[in-house]
């Protein structure tokens, strides 16, 4: 598909979401996928920072536990942290390069390991104050152009607006509440993945992508359901446990 | 960034000196966050709380009048995941909190602030700041609030074992910023059929004892390589040690 072609669909994706009643993780996921394809990079990753200014992964292109780590990995190092603290978008780090390992020692290696070569981050910005940041892998030696970097911006832009625009679960009418509201929907979600993935004795990424694909053909909002069954108000064994054979 | 009185607040909270202190402590963090009072009600399963610090009459009539109304910041705050900040009670519209409407212009209480106290589906409770004069707090008091809830969740949840030279903190600052430590927390919870605060603690107990960090225990449990029992030790069902994943 040409990439205007894949810009409309996204802008028309946007648009469709945030007039509606969108569950927030779902929809950063979905963008984190479109950030993929657009940008032509292999991972893309939301993070937000909590209360005590460390950044947590909200979203990710990929929901394998591995690419979450490795996002985690960044709370007190990596490029995302610089970006975060410094509100410029850090581009086109060689991973290889001595610099990056001396710089971040504990988050170069375990991304050099998970086969990334390159890495992005991109300031989420909200007037003037930044809030998190967008992280960016490439497994091939190609560099960001300028404009790929300005599209990076705009889409880490949309996620921002996202975060603020999810009123009608958070009920909260400060941005801060809804960014906890956030961060806090990201959690139950990882419990409720290892509540799925023991009670269907399957691993919690299999879990999840049974979850995910019940709640988005049921229409239900992933950090609704997520409340519902860690609550045990819901009944788990409505949802098929292998979506990709049904 | 949190203030350097609130970094007292949690130091002294750290140290844990008993029932006589911990109300000393609940005054300095009155203080450092600019409000007349406060309250920590913990959540006891059901809509029901229990009041763990109470500064002052104020603070702790509002707070059992909203938990016996069932309506209120704070049990909106505790079952919407999120702070409930009313800076002037007198400007809410008596439509969203009507009995605690007719009631709360007797009350000294004039703004209040209420911050739940939770990790994701586990819910402990709510820190309530209360004020006699309207007006909000500021953004680095909302910061303060939020840190010292999050705080105070961490202990009710155990996070702070004590040892021989005082409280020592049961797992690291980011254990809890690892996917790996929910999900195995809501394995647990599956596994020994307790709750999810309970499996937690199970969790951190297992670390604890057995001198690993909580992310390492929590990885082999996620892997199937490890399996509490009851008592959250590791041998409820040993299983073969496969190849790191």
């Amino acid at each position: 598909m040409a990439r205007e072609q894949q810009l409309t669909k996204v802008f028309v994706e946007v648009a469709d979401s945030l007039i509606d009643d969108f569950d927030l993780i779902d929809f950063l996921q979905r963008l984190s996928e479109r950030c993929v394809e657009l940008l032509d990079v292999a991972a893309c990753g939301v993070l937000l920072a909590d209360e005590h200014d460390v950044l947590q992964v909200l979203a990710a292109s990929d929901e394998n536990t591995r690419l979450l780590e490795l996002f985690a990995l960044q709370y007190d190092q990596g490029p995302c942290v610089e970006c975060y603290r410094s509100g410029r978008p850090r581009t086109n780090i060689d991973l290889a390069d001595p610099n990056a390992s001396q710089a971040w020692p504990q988050f170069t290696p375990a991304a050099l390991q998970s086969g990334f070569l390159s890495t992005n981050a991109i300031p989420m910005r909200l007037r003037g104050r930044v809030i998190g940041a967008l992280g960016l892998f490439q497994t091939r030696d190609s560099a960001l152009s300028d404009a790929d970097t300005a599209l990076a911006q705009a889409l880490a832009d949309v996620a921002t607006i996202a975060i603020l625009q999810q009123r009608t679960l958070a009920h909260s009418e400060t941005e801060r509440g809804q960014l906890q509201y956030a961060l806090t929907s990201r959690i139950v979600l990882e419990q409720v993945k290892g509540i799925l993935a023991e009670r269907w004795q399957v691993t919690p990424d299999q879990a999840f992508a049974a979850f995910r694909a019940y709640a988005r053909s049921h229409h239900h909002q992933l950090s609704h359901l997520a409340r519902l069954i860690a609550d045990g108000e819901f009944d788990t064994d409505q949802i098929p446990r292998s979506p990709r054979h049904r | 960034m949190i203030s350097d009185g609130m970094a007292e607040v949690l130091r002294l909270l750290q140290r844990d000196e008993g029932f006589d202190a911990a109300a000393d402590v609940a005054v300095l963090a009155a203080v450092t966050l600019g409000v007349t009072g406060l309250t920590v009600s913990l959540a006891t399963g059901g809509d029901r709380a229990e009041l763990m610090w109470c500064t002052d009459e104020a603070a702790g009539i509002f707070e059992d009048l909203q938990f016996t109304l069932g309506e209120g910041p704070g049990p909106e705050a505790v079952r919407g995941d999120a702070m409930v900040l009313v800076p002037d009670l007198a400007l809410v519209r008596p439509e969203r909190w009507p009995a605690l409407s007719v009631e709360a212009a007797d009350l000294a209480a004039r703004a209040v602030f209420c911050f739940p106290m939770g990790i994701g589906a586990i819910r402990v409770g709510v820190l309530t700041l209360v004020r006699r004069t309207a007006g909000p707090l500021t953004d680095g008091q909302v910061g303060d609030a939020q840190v010292l809830a999050h705080a105070l969740a961490g202990r009710a949840l155990g996070s702070v074992v004590p040892g021989p030279n005082g409280a020592a903190p049961a797992d690291s600052a980011d254990a809890l910023l690892h996917a790996v430590v929910h999900q195995a927390t809501g394995m647990v919870s599956v596994q020994l059929d307790v709750s999810l605060p309970q499996a937690l603690a199970r969790l951190r107990a297992h670390a604890y004892s057995s001198g690993r960090p909580l992310t390492d225990v929590s990885r082999d449990v996620v892997a199937r390589r490890l399996r509490l029992d009851l008592n959250g030790n590791g041998d409820g069902n040993p299983l073969p040690v496969s190849d790191k994943d």
